[in-house]
């Protein structure tokens, strides 16, 4: 199937131009952005990222295991510090503190990776360096009869050049 | 009727033209083109100090601490000091990535990878010091919670183990942080490289497109970070000062160490972001990126945070009088008037009264004053370590154990080799990263041309 790529300058113009065309039904489009816009990626996905779900389960496997690992270590192998109980929890909350946010911030990198799937070992046909330059691309991929359609929808959306991708 | 062909189309279709390149890429990738001559003598001045520290260490395990100048009752000397040092300064980093980044504060862009990247070499460093402190360094791996054959564990009421914990976290994420904001910019860095370069760019920037799934992912990731970090940030000073107030010396056991050591981290790691990067804004030109409206918003920093320190200075002797407790006002009377009241109006006057310069609006501008004014903060806030660890110990409660404590040169040689071993992180860092956050800088520039309706 043929993919067009239209070329940007704006980022509320792809969005819109996203927004458009997943109205009209064209559900395999992708983005390429040179900077973050909240406003593109949510035109091209509504739903919230993931990773917070991963950030939540590292954070509260933190906690636990900080817990966990001081009050079991201090009852394993009782020794008397300072005529201060076994189960200590004041000190040991610096202890799940920390590691709270060390597994939450491990995870949220897992979470990055997984979700935003990196590492990507193949490169898009229509990436180009210009991406990574200061223009936005919106490719979509479609039928060859709608070609023509999508190509007058993306040049409405100010599109600055819109060209098929050799694939 | 029969749909037109693809290729029709595309004959009516303009060829796509040739990719330009943006002129914030070409700006800031320009810093990591070429090395001067200039470039080789200052990275081997600062390899130079950290070989020397580094031949000087290896003769200090071979003789043994001794010769360090640890005498009784001082056994925290110059290391500790500089451990503490080089904590303080790995804060800036992270507060402006995280903290700023929660306050939404759009002047940050320009300074938090250098900050950042400063943050990992600075906590590397005392990481350094905390071996080099030990002594006997194949015996470091005590400290960790390992399953070993006695049945033993740490004992984690002890704030030590707090630190240990605390700095290993530290590291990590702000390790990951920069790591995560570094991968977009690494995509941009690979698409205009070759050889060597574009092989490095390739792995790191883990096949970097920049979709709207991976910004979104990107972006998820630097705010649950930011959330993370910004009470880590706060917390690590406060547990380096914990290994101090859990203590009952006289001038450690406070209450407000924690927030006086925060304040003063973040005052101290300030000025050392200003120390290196006016430098190097005049270097490679990139006063279009760094403006002194950055820089002025750093000297705000200093200045509020100068205050907060100077405030803690005065509470301190404050309380002392206050406490009627004797050992105290004996021990605060000497750190002012004792053998180390140099050290004390070093501190005193480096990081509470020059600081307060800034209240004049021309001062936060000028660039030469900022530098000369950051470099002695560094020197104040290294002494104001020295003061609290070394006057603390040489004056305990009973007159019958003060001592003297005097830096022999194996410890002033390892010290100096610590900015070495900085220095040249930060200087291979500039030549292989950018040193400049490129896509948030160009996220403001896409943002401002299009309220200037610009694009047409």
């Amino acid at each position: 199937m043929p993919q067009l790529l239209g070329v940007f300058e704006q980022p509320e113009h792809v969005a819109a131009a996203a927004r458009r065309l997943r109205d009209r039904g064209y559900t395999d489009i992708e983005s390429f952005s040179p900077a973050p816009f909240a406003e593109l990626d949510d035109a091209m996905d509504e739903k919230p990222s993931g990773v917070r779900g991963f950030t939540l389960a590292g954070g509260l496997a933190g906690v636990v295991t900080g817990y966990a690992l001081t009050l079991w270590m201090a009852n394993n192998w009782k020794i008397m510090v300072g005529g201060k109980p076994f189960s200590s929890f004041a000190p040991y909350t610096v202890i799940a503190f920390e590691l709270t946010i060390l597994f939450g911030g491990l995870m949220t990198a897992l979470g990055l990776f997984v979700v935003g799937r990196l590492p990507s070992f193949r490169t898009h046909d229509a990436y180009n360096a210009r991406f990574s330059a200061e223009d936005f691309g919106l490719v979509v991929r479609c039928r060859e009869r709608d070609v023509a359609e999508i190509d007058g929808l993306l040049r409405d959306h100010h599109a600055t050049e819109v060209s098929l991708v050799e694939a | 009727m029969t749909p037109p062909p693809a290729e029709s189309v595309a004959a009516l279709i303009r060829p796509a033209p040739v990719a330009r390149d943006s002129k914030v890429n070409r700006d800031l990738l320009r810093v990591m083109d070429g090395v001067s001559v200039g470039y080789f003598a200052v990275l081997a001045l600062a390899l130079g100090f950290m070989f020397a520290a580094g031949g000087v260490w290896i003769y200090q395990v071979y003789k043994g601490l001794g010769i360090a100048g640890y005498a009784h009752p001082i056994f925290w000397g110059s290391y500790i000091v500089t451990f503490v040092f080089w904590v303080g300064i790995a804060h800036a980093g992270t507060l402006i990535s995280a903290i700023l980044y929660l306050f939404r504060a759009k002047w940050r862009n320009a300074i938090n990878r250098s900050a950042e990247a400063m943050t990992i070499f600075a906590v590397l460093t005392a990481a350094q010091f905390l071996g080099i402190h030990v002594g006997r360094i194949w015996k470091s791996y005590f400290i960790l919670p390992y399953p070993n054959q006695r049945a033993l564990w740490v004992n984690f009421k002890s704030p030590l183990l707090w630190d240990t914990f605390a700095i290993t976290t530290y590291a990590t994420v702000s390790a990951i942080f920069l790591f995560v904001g570094l991968i977009p910019d690494l995509a941009i860095a690979r698409d205009r490289s070759t050889g060597w370069r574009r092989a490095l760019y390739s792995v790191l920037a883990l096949g970097w497109q920049g979709t709207s799934r991976q910004w979104k992912s990107q972006s998820r990731a630097v705010l649950h970070l930011s959330g993370l970090a910004t009470p880590l940030v706060l917390s690590v000073h406060s547990v380096v000062s914990w290994d101090f107030a859990m203590s009952i010396v006289p001038t450690w056991h406070a209450t407000i160490f924690a927030p006086y050591f925060v304040a003063g981290a973040i005052f101290s790691g300030f000025a050392m972001v200003l120390t290196m990067m006016i430098p190097v804004r005049r270097i490679y030109g990139l006063e279009e990126y760094i403006t002194d409206y950055h820089f002025e918003n750093m000297a705000r920093f200093l200045l509020l945070t100068s205050t907060i320190v100077g405030y803690a200075y005065l509470a301190e002797y404050f309380v002392a009088w206050y406490s009627d407790v004797e050992a105290e006002q004996t021990s605060f009377w000497m750190r002012a008037f004792g053998p180390y009241w140099i050290s004390t109006w070093v501190m005193i006057l480096c990081n509470a009264v020059f600081p307060q310069l800034l209240w004049i609006p021309k001062l936060r501008t000028n660039v030469p004053f900022l530098f000369v004014l950051s470099t002695l903060i560094n020197v104040g806030m290294w002494f104001e370590r020295y003061v609290i660890i070394i006057g603390g110990l040489s004056r305990e409660y009973d007159p019958a154990v003060w001592g003297i404590y005097t830096p022999q040169w194996t410890e002033l040689i390892i010290v100096a080799g610590s900015f070495g071993f900085f220095c040249q992180f930060f200087l291979m860092f500039l030549k292989l990263f950018p040193v400049v956050a490129i896509a948030e800088v160009k996220e403001l520039e896409i943002h401002a041309k299009a309220h200037r309706g610009g694009g047409h």
